[in-house]
């Protein structure tokens, strides 16, 4: 059967067998540095292109479907168009800072793909702190964000970061009190171990009304954490032309394009391992036949199967809701969101203490 | 020089080049921007030096919050984009002075601390246990005169946490696995035993809930008499940031 | 009660949030229900609506008569100035001069198909015709005479 651990392992003990153990950590620091490059390359071209074919489905339209068959190399092309594109650097800008940006944007990105365990023992750096690990480096990308807005020395720019590094801010918090819920529930920060504890039910279930509260919750939050809509304040298109990336061009703004795309892959594997049990096939009580055909699947399928239901969850979000007004958006996070995982949160610890999950 | 070791000067030349440059630029946005990476930089140490936790506590707290306030802060000062003016003659003597005065400083902390542990090579257990958990302290006073507490501690769980100590990295720890855990970190954090932490964590949170507070009434419009002027969605608004600030 | 009140904010909010999430949903899984035409392809078997306006005609019947009596009502009733009527004076055989249409200019470069002249016309002259493959090369192209050349006003219509 099919599986990314044995591949991994047989390829650790070649490289052992023929190398000193610095050169492997070097070997094997290339090949991930080469997937890591590859899978972002490969999840840009596919997310931009289901954003938009879920995008004209749900507007009764058919999308792009004239390059290639039903217009897959639709995004290919584009990207061609954008690498030929030429990258402008505006006059009166912060020239150093707005080239930056779009940098810090993107590693953050690439640093957070580090402790998501994308099969049974296929992860990059099993870190004993990994959900608090995503959280703290997720909290960089703010940085990249403002700096862009405030370097393109432009009115739309300085306003759309503004909103962005405040939306951040406020949606950080609901979105740690729920992930908090379930590191809770799981006790233990490490994500392989909250995978493992989801060997006999996902918590999604296990946990009772709170953990679907702090399901939702979670995924609200982190819709307004990758400023997608219907919190994308910070590139409004209607008002503030495109917000924090308005000044840029050519293949810096598809860094920022990609980032946006990468950014949401990762929130919602994220999701998927803290709710749906990460790669843990879906198995139903005693239905011994039932798990047995679930086991059968391989465990890298299931990951990518629940982070793009998630994913698609998000873009149905995006293409339904209409766009919140900043007072709008501050009050749902302040009066709403925090409350109630607040809240929740001490009923999950109740019910935590009391062993009353499944 | 083994690759660590050069891991580790590079993480070092760099916080002390982006620091240099972040006192040194004229320009104030940039120097906040200098300011976050050498702040990234240092938890970059921490990651080195295998405190996952306290590497993490550092990001969230510093880059995440202390700086998004600074960058705040300048978006809303007036004419951040221009070049400050050169500081005068007397302020930079000043701050030279104050500069060697603290390199004087610390090179006589490491000059006492670093002969009698790393140079011995001691292994990691007969660092003192009880006195180690606090990673801010534990440099100085925790490696010279604290192994008379080591034995009577060990089976304090926090014991395995010798590695939050500074300038006590050794081979051994570097490999083994036996770092503290979070839950370590916590159960120590509330424990009311001798070397529990619940006291200062209480004391802190009492802190922060009347700055918290403070900053609610602060902001809080009292309801005026005279009929409302501006319009209504404003007076929203000063709360609401002002808490931001407070809890990140 | 302000908790209560709270409640039923949220669950109110909730509600209306998966009312629009159903109705994109369904669109979503019904892609028969798509009305994108996939036009160059689909040339021969065109499935316009039926409110679809493409330019004005004149209609005209078996014997090339018109019903159009130059009263100039569309060329009032065009916002902008898209139809010049040109009349002309008929001689009845009893001697009596009567208005008469002589050219009906159409300018469909100026034309915004808002179908008013339409509704304004008091004979059903005129109407609007479903063909939008207008591109020419030459500007001049798109005025158009509408009565076709020696066409008559059919009898009876005043």
């Amino acid at each position: 059967m099919f599986s990314l651990e044995g591949l991994t392992n047989s390829l650790q003990q070649w490289l052992n067998a023929h190398l000193n153990p610095t050169w492997v950590l070097v070997v094997e620091s290339l090949i991930v540095i080469l997937l890591a490059i590859a899978l972002f390359a490969v999840l840009g071209l596919v997310l931009v292109l289901m954003e938009r074919k879920v995008a004209a489905h749900m507007q009764i339209r058919l999308g792009p479907n004239r390059v290639g068959p039903q217009g897959i190399f639709q995004t290919s092309a584009d990207t061609l168009k954008l690498i030929m594109k030429e990258g402008l650097t505006p006059d009166g800008s912060d020239k150093f800072l707005f080239n930056l940006a779009p940098f810090i944007v993107m590693i953050v990105a690439m640093l957070l793909l580090a402790p998501i365990p994308f099969a049974r023992n296929f992860q990059i750096w099993d870190i004993n702190i990994g959900v608090l690990f995503v959280s703290a480096v997720s909290s960089i990308s703010v940085i990249g964000v403002l700096m862009a807005g405030w370097s393109s020395n432009n009115k739309y720019s300085l306003l759309g970061a503004m909103r962005s590094g405040a939306q951040i801010v406020s949606y950080e918090l609901s979105a740690g009190l729920s992930i908090i819920s379930i590191v809770v529930l799981t006790g233990s920060l490490r994500l392989s171990e909250i995978v493992a504890s989801q060997q006999d039910g996902w918590w999604l279930f296990k946990g009772h009304i709170p953990a679907i509260i702090a399901f939702v919750i979670f995924i609200i939050a982190v819709t307004a954490e990758t400023n997608r809509a219907p919190f994308d304040m910070a590139e409004a298109e209607s008002e503030l032309t495109a917000g924090f990336h308005t000044e840029y061009s050519g293949m810096k703004f598809a860094l920022f394009f990609l980032a946006e795309y990468i950014n949401i892959f990762i929130v919602c594997s994220v999701g998927a391992t803290l709710f749906l049990g990460g790669w843990m096939p879906l198995h139903i009580g005693n239905w011994e036949g039932f798990n047995h055909i679930m086991d059968y699947i391989p465990s890298s399928i299931w990951f990518f199967g629940k982070v793009f239901f998630l994913i698609f969850l998000i873009m149905w979000f995006r293409w339904t809701f209409p766009r919140l007004r900043i007072d709008q958006l501050l009050n749902l996070e302040w009066k709403y969101l925090l409350p109630i995982s607040m809240l929740n949160l001490l009923l999950i610890t109740l019910m935590a203490i009391m062993g009353w999950h499944f | 020089m083994n690759a660590s070791a050069i891991i580790f000067y590079s993480i070092a030349a760099f916080i002390l080049g982006t620091g240099l440059l972040a006192v040194t630029t004229r320009k104030i946005f940039r120097s906040a921007i200098w300011l976050l990476f050498s702040l990234i930089g240092i938890a970059a140490l921490y990651f080195w030096m295998n405190v996952t936790f306290i590497a993490a506590v550092q990001i969230v707290v510093y880059v995440g919050g202390i700086v998004v306030l600074i960058i705040f802060s300048i978006f809303l000062t007036q004419r951040s984009g221009k070049k400050m003016p050169a500081p005068a003659l007397k302020r930079n003597a000043f701050a030279i002075l104050a500069a060697l005065f603290g390199f004087a400083f610390s090179w006589n902390l490491i000059q006492g601390a670093l002969p009698s542990d790393v140079s011995r090579g001691l292994p990691s257990d007969v660092f003192p246990k009880g006195t180690s958990d606090g990673s801010l302290k534990g440099s100085s006073d925790g490696s010279l005169k604290g192994s008379s507490t080591g034995s009577q501690v060990s089976d304090d769980p926090f014991g395995k946490t010798s590695e939050t100590v500074p300038f006590m990295k050794t081979s051994e720890t570097m490999t083994s696995e036996t770092f503290a855990d979070v839950s370590d970190i916590g159960e120590q954090m509330l424990s009311v035993t001798d070397h529990g932490y619940v006291l200062p964590f209480e004391v802190v949170s009492i802190l922060l809930l009347a700055a918290m507070i403070g900053c609610i009434v602060i902001a809080m419009k009292t309801p005026v008499e005279k009929k409302p002027e501006g319009s209504p969605l404003t007076i929203k608004e000063p709360v609401t940031e002002t808490q931001k600030e407070v809890v990140s | 009660m302000f908790i209560k009140e709270y409640i039923s904010d949220v669950y109110k909010a909730v509600k209306s949030l998966l009312t629009g999430m159903k109705t994109t949903g369904g669109y979503f899984i019904r892609p028969g229900e798509i009305i994108t035409q996939q036009y160059p392809e689909n040339r021969d078997q065109l499935n316009l609506p039926e409110r679809f306006r493409g330019e004005v005609v004149m209609l005209h019947d078996e014997n090339n008569e018109h019903a159009c009596t130059g009263c100039t009502a569309c060329e009032l009733a065009c916002p902008n100035a898209t139809i010049k009527i040109i009349t002309k004076f008929d001689v009845s055989p009893e001697g009596k001069k009567k208005k008469a249409l002589d050219t009906f200019v159409y300018h469909l470069e100026l034309c915004t198909m808002c179908n008013l002249c339409v509704e304004a016309c008091p004979t059903g002259a005129i109407t609007m015709a479903q063909n939008f493959e207008h591109s020419v090369f030459d500007r001049s192209k798109l005025t158009k005479k509408l009565n076709q050349p020696g066409s008559k006003i059919r009898e009876g219509v005043e």
